[in-house]
């Protein structure tokens, strides 16, 4: 074992002349990063400040006594997320330990309950709605419906404090939440108007995609927001509703350009075999050729929600206050002005942990897919 | 002696490029109809004219009494005709075109469903019939990539079977297949003939042609240059042609 990890050492770090001095260069280099880092996360660091705004981070400027609609929607929303997942892999123990982690470190930490119970409200929600459609299938049935009730009730028990007093990490999922479910329908059907045999509704189309795609999310956002107030002043949205509209017809250009990589990669046998059984245009595309495309872009489509999910702190520009944007309003508090690191290194690894958790979930998305057809 | 595909000076056009020349033709009720020709011929272009897959310029197509509209009719919206056309005439492909996502099952039941409107249970009763008549009711819960070619091709003509077709196209049925499997389909496609379904057949297999066929179609380039019974085409060709492509394709 020790023989050959020297020898894998020998001949992989130290094999020729360059190799060696890269080696030397960098391995110490790397393990003195390493250590210092871990002093500093260990020793150095006071972690106190994320447990004190932990309230901020989460939901932003929401008013503290009326906390617990946004807890409860956090709850709600992992209901959903959970039961979702457990539509493409069966929830396990070990999904659960790692789940538990969060609410368990924030108890070490914190060392009290109050403010771990929303966090173990959470996660325990979303435990409970993976192991419901992992284990009784016949809940993936009314799972639509039920998502979009429990949309409802988060939109009807947030709402009273004020709408544009939504905002931290809470904003930021509601907002990919919202954008990526709103931006498939749309995009599917831009995709299928690009290919349309209408000159006008293709050119349409194929227009607004270009535009989209050409321009910087910012400031679609911002325009939105500028002109929803002008075009229809009686519907008096709400900061929040108008970056979310902003979004989503900026991301269903990319959701329509893969789509339509998707379309274009059925081939024309299926169309042909279809038409020849007698079937309608509108039922060859949604029952032939749309399913077989969405299979092949489910990796970019869920891409496209991790983009959507980094791309959310964007919404400063409307006055929103995300995720990132709690994290700068807790540095900008003269008292806190030195952990800068502290809250940095906190957003970092959450934004990388839930991005994390994005791939992994798009990756058994991907092998559910591929179960059955081959 | 009624004709359920009825040509007359039928032209076809890709661009320029004169596919089908003056096509007159008729295929009785009843009829198994083989067309040979060498590779580029036309014989696709020609059954896929029947089905609508492609369209014509010049001259008519009339099948099962409705009248097939030409390209330019056809991009005005003439397509009714077309959906009621496609209704009664099925059609198989030498890549099955089969539908990689549904079960054998659902392969067969979805056109009846959503075309003529027939209920699951009746749809799935008449598919497990069919599949039954093709030797594959083992396989009805299954992906056609799970299965073989010559199932899927088996699969394949049953789903066509479901709508209750007047008329069968097949084009090439058997030359996607691995030789072995050759047999099992020609099987499916003899019983069908000799239950009394119209067919239009492409196909390089000689042996079938001579024995099923009532009338040999020979194309070239886009004419015909012979029809007749296929004892007198295979023995007796009169074309010059139709003569060396015989040579050449009994050779092997
Ligand atoms: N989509 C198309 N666009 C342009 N030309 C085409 C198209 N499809 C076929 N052709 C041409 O039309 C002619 C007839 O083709 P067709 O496929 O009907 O021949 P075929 O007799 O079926 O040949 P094979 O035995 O190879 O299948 C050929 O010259 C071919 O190149
Ligand atoms: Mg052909």
């Amino acid at each position: 074992m020790i023989a050959t990890s020297i020898k894998w050492t020998r001949h992989n770090l130290f094999g020729k002349p360059f190799d060696v001095v890269l080696s030397l260069l960098v391995i110490p280099g790397v393990l003195w990063l390493a250590y210092s880092i871990t002093d500093w996360a260990f020793v150095s660091a006071k972690w106190g400040i994320i447990v004190q705004s932990l309230r901020v981070l989460m939901i932003g400027v929401f008013p503290a006594d009326q906390a617990w609609r946004a807890w409860t929607a956090s709850a709600i929303i992992g209901a959903i997320l959970g039961a979702g997942l457990g539509c493409v892999f069966s929830f396990k123990p070990h999904h659960g330990l790692v789940l538990l982690l969060v609410p368990v470190l924030l108890l070490i930490v914190h060392g009290g309950l109050g403010n771990a119970l929303p966090a173990t409200g959470t996660v325990a929600s979303t435990i409970l709605g993976w192991a419901l459609t992992s284990y009784v299938p016949l809940s993936r049935k009314v799972l639509p419906a039920a998502a979009f009730t429990g949309f409802i009730v988060i939109v009807a028990i947030m709402a009273p404090p004020g709408v544009g007093l939504w905002g931290g990490l809470l904003l930021s999922v509601l907002l990919t939440l919202v954008t990526s479910v709103l931006s498939l329908p749309i995009g599917i059907l831009l995709a299928f108007g690009r290919q349309s045999r209408l000159s006008s509704l293709r050119i349409i189309c194929t227009w607004y995609i270009e535009v989209m795609r050409s321009v910087p999310l910012i400031l679609v956002v911002y325009w939105i927001w500028i002109l929803m107030p002008v075009l229809a002043p009686q519907w008096g949205l709400a900061d929040v509703a108008r970056g979310m509209i902003g979004f989503t017809i900026f991301y269903s250009a990319y959701v329509a350009e893969y789509v339509r990589s998707g379309l274009q990669a059925v081939p024309r046998a299926q169309t042909e075999a279809a038409r020849s059984l007698g079937m309608s245009e509108f039922d060859i595309n949604r029952s032939i050729v749309l399913p077989q495309a969405l299979r092949v872009v489910v990796a970019p489509l869920v891409g496209n929600v991790l983009d959507i999910f980094n791309s959310a702190p964007l919404v400063f520009i409307i006055g929103l206050t995300d995720f990132l944007r709690a994290g700068q309003m807790i540095l900008a508090n003269p008292q806190y002005g030195d952990r800068t690191f502290e809250v940095l290194s906190f957003l970092l690894a959450t934004y990388f942990v839930i991005g994390s958790m994005i791939t992994y979930a798009a990756r058994k998305l991907e092998d559910h897919m591929a179960t059955g057809t081959r | 002696m009624s004709a359920i595909v009825e040509m007359k000076s039928m032209n076809k056009f890709y661009g320029t490029h004169h596919v089908l020349k003056d096509i007159d033709l008729a295929v009785t009720r009843g009829e198994v109809m083989v067309i040979l020709g060498a590779s580029g011929s036309g014989k696709s272009t020609l059954i896929r004219c029947v089905n609508g897959l492609e369209m014509y310029q010049h001259g008519s197509l009339v099948v099962d009494g409705f009248e097939m509209p030409v390209e330019a009719d056809r991009r005005l919206g003439g397509e009714r005709e077309l959906a009621q056309i496609r209704k009664g005439v099925g059609m198989v492909f030498q890549q099955f075109g089969l539908f990689p996502h549904k079960t054998v099952l659902d392969n067969i039941t979805i056109a009846p469903m959503r075309v003529r409107k027939k209920t699951r249970e009746e749809a799935e009763a008449t598919a497990m019939k069919l599949l039954d008549r093709v030797g594959l009711r083992a396989h009805a819960h299954k992906y056609p990539g799970q299965l073989s070619g010559g199932q899927q091709q088996r699969v394949a003509i049953a789903r066509s079977l479901a709508m209750e077709p007047h008329l069968m196209l097949f084009d090439e049925p058997t030359s996607a297949l691995d030789p072995e499997m050759v047999g099992e389909v020609l099987d499916v496609m003899r019983e069908l003939a000799s239950s009394g379904m119209t067919m239009m057949v492409v196909t390089h297999e000689m042996g079938f042609a001579r024995e099923v066929a009532d009338r040999v179609v020979y194309i070239d380039q886009g004419s015909i240059l012979e029809i007749g019974q296929p004892d007198e085409f295979f023995d007796n060709p009169k074309n010059d042609r139709a003569r060396s492509f015989l040579a050449r394709v009994l050779k092997h």
